[in-house]
Parts: C-alpha cells; sequence; structure tokens
C-alpha cells in the first residue's frame, strides 16, 4: 500500500474543470466514502475548496491510473486529462499536504483560510471513518507544519492586494477599525473590495457618493451603507475616518478647501485618505493638511508588491520546516 | 548600603529594557519584562526609604536622589498603565530612560554622602516636592510619546514604510490619546505641586515658583486646546516635548 495524492488546482486546470471536481462541505465526507468503498483503496480524504480538489489516499501499488479514473467517473469528466491532474506519492504526497496546509500552494502565497479548509476536510474523512493509521498521522503532522510555518516565518505577514494594504495603513492609524466610519466617492469595483475589506476588520457605517446616484445606491445596498448624492458628499466629511475615492473623472475630485472646510467639526482627528483613480481623484495637496495620510495607488501597489516578494523569499524558510517535520520522526506509509 | 540599591534597580531595568526590546508586540514575553521593572521599582523603594531615614523627609534634595525619584515615578506610570502601553513600543522606551537616571545618581558626587537631616519638616515642601517629580515622571512619559508620534506620523506621512517599523508600534490614534492623557495625569499632579508650592511660600513668591506656575499654564493652555478644540496630533507631540526640555531646562538653571 502507498501513500498518493491525485488533484486538480488553479495553476492546472481552468476554472470550468475546477467547478466540475469542486464539493461541497458535505459531499466531502460521501465522497471519502465511496472512495474507501473501492478494494483498491484502503483510506482516504478529499479536500476541495474553490481553487482546488485533492484526493489523499492509502492505495495499492500501480493504483494511481485506477484512482484517476474513479475520480473522472464520478464527476463524469470526459474532457482532457494531461497537465490537468497532478499526482504525488510517499514522501513527495506529505510534502505537498504540508506546503498546502501552509498556503504555499495557494493563489494568494501565505493565505490562512487554506489551513482551516484541510482541518474541516480531515473532519469530515474522520467523521465518515475514512481514515486511519497512515492518514491520521500524516495530517495531524500536517497541521503542526502549518503552525510551525504561520509562527515561525513571515510568509503571511503584509498585505498582498491593494485593498489589504488600505486595510493595513488604516490599521497603523486607527489601531483597530472597529466601530471607524467610511466613505467610498465613486461606486467602481475596487473601493468595493477596499470598503469590503475595511469592513470585514470592524468598519461600522459606510457612505457612497457617486455622480449616478442609483449605482451609488445599488453599491450601498450591497455593502450595507447609506448613499449621498454627489453634490452633497462633502457634508459628510465630518463624520468620517478613511475615504477611498475611485471615480473615473478627469479632473481632481477632493480639494484641500473640501479637507479644510471641515477641520474644526473633526477636531483635526486623523483621516485616511486612499486614492485608487488613475487619473488621480485627490488632489495631492490634501495631503499637506495635518492630520491627512493620503495614498494612492502606486503606493498601494508598491507595498503589495513588497510583501508579495517578502513572502516569496519565505519560501525556503517554510521548505525546510517541512523537511525537518517530515523527517524527525519517519511517518508510515512514506517509504 | 542604599548605592546597592541603585545598582541593583540599574541592572534590573537594563534587563527589562533589553527584555523589552526583544518581546515587543510579544505578548507572552512581554511579561518577562514587567517583571524584571517590578524588581527594580522594588530596589528604588528601598533607596528611597533609606534616604528619606537619612533626610527626615522627602528624599529630594541633590541631583542623584531626584533622578531617582524621577526614575521611580517613571516606572510607577510603566507598572499601572497595563499591558497595552507595556507592550508597545513605549512602555519599551520607559526602561532605557529609567537606566539613564539611575546612572546619573550612580555618577560621583551626584548623591550627597553624607545628607543632612531636615530639623523641621514642612508638609506642604514635602508635597511640594514630590507631587512635583511625581508630575514630571508622567510628563516625561507623555514626551516620549509625542517623540514616537513625531516618528510614526513622519514616516505614514512620507510614504517610508520598508523599514519593518510598524513591529509593536502603538497606532497614530493611540498615541494622541496616550499624549493627552498622560499629560493630563501630569498636569493634574503638577497642579497639586504647584498649590503645595504656594502655600509653603507663606505668601512669597520665588522665581521657583513663578517657573511652575508659568509651566503650569502653558501645559493648561495646551491641553485645554486640545480637549476643547482640538488640536493636529504633531502640534500637540510639539507642544508636550518643548514645554517638557524649556521647563526642565529653567529648573535646571535655578
Amino acid at each position: 500500500m502507498k501513500l498518493v495524492c491525485l488533484g486538480l488546482n488553479h495553476e492546472t486546470a481552468p476554472v470550468e474543470v475546477r467547478e466540475r471536481f469542486a464539493l461541497s462541505e458535505s459531499k466531502m465526507s460521501e465522497e471519502g466514502k465511496l472512495l474507501v468503498e473501492d478494494p483498491a483503496v484502503a483510506e482516504g480524504v478529499v479536500l476541495s475548496t474553490c481553487n482546488r480538489t485533492e484526493y489523499y489516499a492509502v492505495i495499492e501499488d500501480g493504483g494511481v491510473q485506477h484512482l484517476e479514473n474513479w475520480v473522472c467517473s464520478q464527476r463524469n469528466y470526459e474532457g482532457t486529462r494531461e497537465g490537468v491532474f497532478y499526482y504525488y506519492e510517499s514522501r513527495r504526497a506529505a510534502e505537498h499536504l504540508c506546503r498546502v496546509a501552509s498556503g504555499m500552494n495557494s493563489m494568494v502565497l501565505g493565505e490562512t483560510e487554506i489551513f482551516g479548509q484541510v482541518k474541516k476536510a480531515y473532519q469530515a474523512a474522520l467523521t465518515g471513518g475514512t481514515t486511519s493509521g497512515i492518514l491520521n498521522k500524516l495530517f495531524q503532522r500536517a497541521f503542526g507544519v502549518g503552525k510551525r510555518v504561520r509562527t515561525q516565518t513571515g510568509i503571511q505577514e503584509g498585505a498582498t492586494s491593494v485593498a489589504g494594504a488600505a486595510v493595513e495603513l488604516a490599521e497603523q492609524v486607527f489601531g483597530k477599525l472597529k466601530g471607524s466610519s467610511v466613505m467610498v466617492v465613486g461606486a467602481g469595483e475596487m473601493s468595493r473590495q477596499t470598503a469590503q475589506a475595511l469592513q470585514s476588520r470592524g468598519a461600522s457605517s459606510v457612505i457612497v457618493t457617486n455622480r449616478s446616484f442609483p449605482a451609488a445606491e445599488k453599491l450601498a445596498a450591497e455593502i450595507g451603507g447609506g448613499a449621498v448624492g454627489f453634490d452633497d458628499w462633502q457634508n459628510s466629511l465630518e463624520k468620517i475616518d478613511v475615504l477611498i475615492s475611485s471615480t473615473s473623472a478627469p479632473h481632481f475630485v477632493v480639494k484641500p478647501r473640501d479637507i479644510e472646510a471641515v477641520r474644526r467639526k473633526r477636531k483635526f482627528r486623523p483621516l485616511i485618505m486612499v486614492d485608487i483613480a488613475v487619473p488621480r481623484d485627490i488632489d495631492p495637496e490634501v495631503g499637506e493638511i495635518e492630520e491627512v495620510y493620503l495614498y494612492d495607488i502606486d503606493t498601494l501597489q508598491g507595498m503589495a508588491s513588497r510583501a508579495r516578494t517578502r513572502r516569496l523569499e519565505q519560501l525556503k524558510i517554510c521548505e525546510g520546516i517541512i523537511d525537518e517535520e517530515l523527517t524527525k520522526a519517519a511517518l508510515p506509509g512514506l517509504e | 548600603m542604599e548605592m546597592a540599591y541603585v545598582i541593583g534597580a540599574t541592572i534590573l531595568a537594563a534587563a527589562g529594557a533589553v527584555f523589552g526590546w526583544r518581546a515587543r508586540g510579544d505578548e507572552g514575553h512581554g511579561h518577562r519584562a514587567f517583571w524584571w521593572m517590578v524588581g527594580a521599582f522594588v530596589c528604588q523603594l528601598l533607596f528611597l526609604g533609606i534616604r528619606g531615614e537619612l533626610r527626615g523627609q522627602c528624599p529630594l534634595d541633590d541631583l542623584g536622589e531626584i533622578c531617582l525619584f524621577l526614575a521611580w515615578s517613571l516606572t510607577f506610570f510603566y507598572l499601572v498603565t497595563g499591558t497595552t502601553y507595556r507592550l508597545s513600543l513605549l512602555g519599551v522606551f520607559t526602561a532605557p530612560v529609567v537606566v539613564i537616571l539611575q546612572l546619573v545618581t550612580l555618577f560621583p558626587g551626584a548623591l550627597d554622602t553624607n545628607p543632612v537631616r531636615a530639623e523641621v519638616v514642612d508638609p506642604w515642601r514635602e508635597s511640594h516636592a514630590a507631587f512635583s517629580v511625581l508630575s514630571y515622571g508622567a510628563l516625561t512619559l507623555a514626551s516620549v510619546a509625542g517623540v514616537m508620534f513625531l516618528v510614526l506620523n513622519r514616516r505614514l506621512k512620507s510614504l517610508r514604510f520598508s523599514e519593518g517599523m510598524m513591529t509593536g508600534m502603538p497606532s497614530v490614534s493611540r498615541l494622541v490619546k496616550a499624549m493627552a492623557r498622560i499629560a493630563l495625569v501630569g498636569w493634574i499632579l503638577l497642579t497639586i505641586g504647584v498649590v503645595s508650592g504656594l502655600l509653603m511660600e507663606n505668601g512669597k513668591v520665588s522665581v521657583h515658583l513663578v517657573v511652575a506656575t508659568v509651566t503650569w499654564v502653558l501645559y493648561a493652555v495646551l491641553l485645554g486646546i486640545y480637549f476643547v478644540r482640538g488640536l493636529p496630533g504633531r502640534y500637540l507631540a510639539w507642544g508636550l516635548i518643548v514645554l517638557f526640555i524649556l521647563s526642565l531646562t529653567v529648573f535646571s538653571k535655578l
């Protein structure tokens, strides 16, 4: 019997193939049970996320082709297989699981959500009684690796997206964002993403303004905020902590006089202004005002890019941890 | 004997500074720095107790005693202001200042080797001296917070993010609040010190007391503007730093 991993992910398969193989959380356990009903398979764990579907199994020697056929028949998949599926066995399969659990194999390098998804997949298999000596020990070891990678390396440090960089800067100015207010000028996609990123960290109130009021209302409804008219947005400046601007206006929309007019009313509280429009929406002179922290798209992209580079630099350390953990005590099934 | 306590307090505070710096932002290790500072605080209390016995009054008569009393005051605020403060760089900055103040005390000539015992103890004089030094402990911390704010503000405004500056650093908002609140505590203590000084003098107005009163008024104006009208953080920070340096310079010349 041998440990194998058969899977497909965002790097090998387009979305229309990935969605065919994707399984909901409840279906993963059922799939595992069906898998171990096959006489060639002794143990099995099925992991399925929006970016990957993987089968970890303990099977008879030479049973990989059998497994691949079984998986494709389960999903009625008759398309091309070459380059879509990847396959690892023994120690390489174990290393791959450790990489996945640590976020090293994710679309956003170092993301942490995958750790919980791997845990849920294992839990589903455990509940379904589809694991035994080899996979139980392997997954426990992989969780240990994931924790070490998270705590001992910088693979998850820094924001790797524009929205994440805006949140990082806002937290450096305000600390916790709980209860803070956000204004979105322009109803574009980037504004929505940034506002949602701030909301996910505790921002409680979002005001949307746009030249087209129905578009402002639509975005406000989508993110649970309120809309104000484009000729009236300056009146809301007094209450907000963060302003995100992303209109397609060919001229500056936010000028120093808009902020100067409300400084006293704001009692000179700090104000973060994020300009993600090209051409820029916020007059750079606004950044000269003492309590204003103004950042444009270049700044945010630069931050995200540096964070991605730093994460890539951590990969070597992460690989060292995996090697150490898989070597320190022999795991069954890796021979 | 009392010098042994100063040496002990200095070693313990230095250890607190090292552990504090290593553990910045890390709660588990931050508690180690706390216990070193507790040790330093105990040594400071023992020193002040011995000197108080020798003087027969609050030990604030020579440079060494004043510095150690100020170090004790800083340590006191460090210990009572809570975990969040201690784990931030603001807390980390306190221990080195305490070490420097105690090194001044250890400097030859800073402490009277044969302190004169007071024949008459004026309680107003005692409370004037004690509360004034205690207030300067708080005002020192407010200035430290001001320096940190200026560093962070400059980096955030000039887009210099690449030096790992954020590790353990409090946010801009927290630093502004810390500056204002600690300065307010210092000002309240200074109020008690100045009022005690006015009562001590029995109607006589000394230059020392005039300077203390002017300092008190200037802090009151700065904090009044901040709390009533509002003030950009940078102006508050500079106000606290300039007032602190200016008042200390003037007092040292008197």
